[in-house]
């Protein structure tokens, strides 16, 4: 919009015509406005960076030369790999930016994305490849990363993962049909043991000095007399030990170095005193964490954004697991209503760049990934809310503050989460009611009590335990403590669970990638009843989780060895205590879950092949594996016959509901069989980020009237978009069917609202009525769009207008102009229900 | 040869003059920034575009 008519235009002007963008923008302080200007947006458009992101090579060349200097070094694998990361962190570029409070980014620039080599060869050769990232001049540029690549071909993570792999299995993973992403422990989404290293009791320095008690004790039990298996366990231990000291003082000295660039601006270049007063305070910020504990908010943001930065140099990290309010709540509560050294203005700024802050992280990340992920780099879903370890309400003024500073900012990336229990004060639920209408599509609603219940009956947790969870990425809640936090969750355990259907129709030979990947079930025209049906659909759903499951298990046991992760370790109790790398699995619970991309299409699907085929006969199985085969080419009376006339998902209909429950029990009972490495099951978690897009090109023709092609269902137990016909209580009552503690992980469910109906005092009670509804239910999620159509219609005709229109997309939210056309649409056909 | 040591841009450590920080503001399209990274007070600064001499 021209500044003149921004300026011409008030806030409430903006807010009556719902242009809640233009009213943030009013509204926000200027020192937000220009942070929030600053973001260069990272998240791929097209599965493409924006003009002007570039891949950083300065971390690759860093690595690779402290790689090639230790090759023939005598160290244990871990040590040169912390080598590496404190050489990264000790020579990268950094920065401060003007007006900024805090500082820290996982790579060299502003405009720049974080290039891991080391990770996997295959990632390596699409930087080479990418057609928009790479730095100018572009002939310099793919020299380096030619060298790079170079090096690292056959010694990446999953190139020396490879050959441990069972190459039929991963065949079948890399086809890209059935699954997503690679199974690797440095590539994924990473809980963190914040009951240790957040809860102001001890920062590095703190660890420091135990490690080196250890170190010591460990040294003199090796060289005392005596050899046991425990001597020999030991020498690992020393290596380990040693392997996290590195990493953490490589961690304190990078916090020293922004110190001393915010001194060096303070002293040198700042003339304005205010600023100057600032730079002084970073400085003093970053001298003081994350060597040690924070004593206010700034230093209590400023430490997890170091956390993050370095954590993010040791791993692609695909996910953000917070729980910011009840974390950096006290600090708040300390700074504003006890010290009074802030004003509620001052903290929201920093509240607001904290956002900011997160919002630009970026690594770069392979085209599959991006496509799944459109408009954003990975799932930040920050958790808010919810109870303490002894049960009682967790809402903070940060909780509160949050919320205020997300509808400021108005960023995509991180969302927030927000655990709902009985509990909850109205003036906090009026705030997540504020930030839905105002279109963020966040926060989303948890069930608190739901979640708790699932998280101990799935992995048993303590119950104590189990109240202290946090989104490890989506929806999959992970409690944030010693041995219940898992370090890394590999993304390829995501089932395209709309090929189970498929495969039942065709035997498990997937037409799109030409291989037999699901299992030889026989030719369906054979099948004499639903049953049989039936049976093969289980054995299809067996067959591709094992597949993807088997090879997680295989990367999570050898991860120790192999992938190991010093920093992590280095800031996890169970690490420190034992000597041994995070990623052991015998020092865990285990909190692993199948994520089921596009779950409904097969429950629609067993429905209209039940009724049309095995008991009214209208057609014979033959006629509909011709159809399907013909991509339903020269059958249209008949697909709309399966569309229209077969019951669907979402409208109280106990007859495909009823398929719904089978299906998810049948997963359920499997999921008690498939074992992780802890010893714990996989339970299955219905969501889809934007998987429904990605695979569109990859399912094939589905009996509920889908066509190679077509847009999946958006996911979840969400019902297919213009489906679900008997309104939004009707959805709800098919949903509350699923039992959400033992059926499942989570089960995402979205809904659209209508923001007009939505409008005041009435909307907002409306709104509550329908949640409390939801809540006494039983179900796990839910969030909403209440973005009308007029608008997505106009932003796709004029996105230079909407630029700021967010919208909830899956497990998350995105600008709408971010997204891809098919995407877009996808989002306006879902049906928009009216309450009450 | 010039070197780092010679340029506005260095500042020495205090604990080691020879090394230290080459700090430069930044302008990019969407915000200003000042960036440091460590050089050595030897490098040669013939080849740096942005060497201004003290
Ligand atoms: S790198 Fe260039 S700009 Fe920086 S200190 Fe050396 S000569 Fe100066």
């Amino acid at each position: 919009m021209a500044q003149a008519a921004l300026k011409d235009t008030s806030v409430e002007e903006f807010e009556t015509r719902q242009q809640w963008w233009w009213a943030a923008e009013k509204k926000r302080s200027g020192r937000l406005d220009y942070l929030r200007k600053a973001i260069w947006k990272k998240g791929a458009i097209g599965g493409l960076y924006a003009p002007g992101v570039k891949v950083d090579l300065e971390r690759a060349q860093l690595q690779t030369r402290k790689a090639r200097e230790l090759e023939f070094s005598n160290d244990a694998y871990v040590i040169k790999f912390a080598r590496m990361i404190a050489h990264i962190l000790d020579n990268k570029t950094i920065f401060i930016t003007d007006h900024a409070q805090l500082a820290g980014y996982t790579a060299s620039l502003p405009h720049t994305i974080g290039w891991d080599p080391s990770c996997a060869s295959i990632l390596n050769v699409e930087v080479y490849n990418d057609p928009t990232a790479i730095p100018e001049p572009a002939d310099e540029s793919q020299k380096i990363i030619q060298e790079v690549n170079a090096y690292w071909g056959g010694k990446t993570d999953l190139d020396r993962m490879m050959p441990v792999f069972d190459m039929e299995d991963l065949m079948k993973m890399l086809s890209g049909s059935i699954g997503w992403g690679v199974p690797l422990a440095r590539g994924g989404y990473s809980s963190k043991d914040y009951e240790y290293i957040m809860t102001g009791k001890r920062a590095f320095q703190d660890i420091i000095d135990e490690l080196d008690r250890k170190i010591d004790e460990g040294d003199e039990m090796t060289h005392a007399p005596g050899a046991t298996p425990e001597t020999t366990d030991m020498y690992d231990k020393l290596n380990n030990w040693e392997a996290m000291k590195i990493t953490l003082e490589a961690g304190i000295r990078i916090a020293r170095r922004y110190a001393r660039l915010a001194r060096i601006i303070a002293e040198n270049f700042e003339e304005d005193p205010v600023r100057r007063e600032e730079l002084l305070k970073i400085a003093e910020t970053c001298e003081r964490v994350p060597a040690h504990p924070p004593r206010n908010l700034q230093e209590s943001f400023q430490y997890d954004i170091f956390i993050q930065m370095m954590s993010r140099t040791e791993a692609i990290e695909g996910a953000w697991p917070s729980r910011p309010d009840f974390y950096h709540g006290p600090y708040y509560d300390k700074d504003v209503n006890i010290d009074h050294t802030l004003t509620k203005e001052e903290a929201l700024d920093l509240v607001g760049e904290f956002l900011i802050r997160a919002a630009e992280v970026c690594q770069f990340k392979p085209k599959w990934t991006r496509e799944g992920l459109q408009g954003i780099d990975g799932t930040w879903v920050w958790t808010i809310g919810g109870v303490d370890a002894h049960g009682n309400d967790a809402c903070n003024d940060l909780t509160i503050a949050l919320m205020q500073a997300a509808r400021l900012v108005r960023v995509a990336n991180p969302t927030l989460s927000f655990r709902w229990h009985p509990k909850v004060k109205d003036e906090v639920l009026r705030e997540i009611f504020e930030c839905n209408r105002q279109g963020l599509g966040y926060p989303n609603m948890r069930n608190d009590p739901v979640l708790i219940a699932n998280t101990m009956h799935w992995y048993g947790h303590p119950i104590e335990e189990a109240r202290l969870w946090a989104n490890q990425a989506c929806l999959s809640p992970c409690p944030t403590t010693k041995h219940g936090y898992q370090p890394m969750r590999m993304a390829n355990a995501t089932a395209n669970c709309a090929k189970i259907i498929e495969y039942v129709l065709t035997g498990g030979y997937d037409k799109v990638v030409n291989m037999q990947v699901g299992a030889e079930t026989g030719d369906v025209t054979r099948f004499k009843n639903f049953e049989e049906f039936f049976d093969a659909w289980t054995m299809q759903m067996k067959t591709i989780f094992s597949i993807l499951v088997r090879a997680v298990n295989r990367a999570r046991t050898l991860a120790p060895r192999l992938t190991p992760r010093p920093f992590l370790s280095g800031i996890s109790e169970r690490s420190i205590e034992s000597g041994m790398d995070t990623f052991e699995p015998s020092l865990e619970r285990g909190n692993a879950w199948i994520t089921a991309f596009t779950w409904v299409e097969n429950i629609d699907s067993l429905a209209a092949v039940k009724k049309l085929v095995f008991e009214e006969k209208k057609y014979t199985m033959a006629q509909l594996k011709e159809a399907l085969d013909a991509n339903w080419e020269g059958f249209e009376q008949m697909r709309l016959d399966f569309v229209r006339n077969a019951p669907k998902w979402g409208n109280d209909d106990d007859y495909v509901d009823d398929i719904m429950i089978r299906c998810l029990r049948e997963a359920a009972k499997f999921s008690r069989e498939l074992k992780c490495p802890s010893g714990n099951s996989w339970p299955i978690l219905p969501e889809n980020v934007s998987g429904n897009i990605h695979y569109a090109n990859i399912v094939g023709a589905l009996p509920n009237g889908r066509r190679l092609g077509d847009a999946l269902y958006d996911g979840g137990i969400s019902p297919g978009p213009g489906l679900d016909k008997k309104g939004p209580t009707a959805v709800l009552k098919s949903c509350s069917k699923i039992d959400h503690i033992t059926d499942g992980r989570a089960f995402l469910l979205n809904q659209r609202l209508s923001p007009t109906q939505l409008a005041g005092e009435k909307g907002y009670q409306l709104w509550k009525a329908y949640i409390r509804t939801w809540a006494d239910l039983g179900i796990d999620h839910i969030q909403f769009n209440m973005i009308d159509d007029a608008t997505l219609r106009a932003a796709q005709k004029e996105p230079e207008q909407y630029q700021e229109v967010i919208v909830r997309v899956a497990g998350y939210s995105a600008h709408f102009v971010d997204i891809s056309r098919k995407t877009q649409d996808n989002i306006i056909q879902r049906t928009i229900h009216g309450l009450g | 040869m010039a070197t780092c040591k010679e340029c506005k841009s260095y500042f020495p450590l205090e604990e080691n003059p020879d090394k230290g920080d080459c700090v430069r503001r930044v302008v990019d399209p969407r915000q200003e920034y000042y960036q440091s990274k460590p050089v050595n007070a030897s490098d040669d600064a013939v080849k740096c575009a942005s060497f201004a001499k003290k």
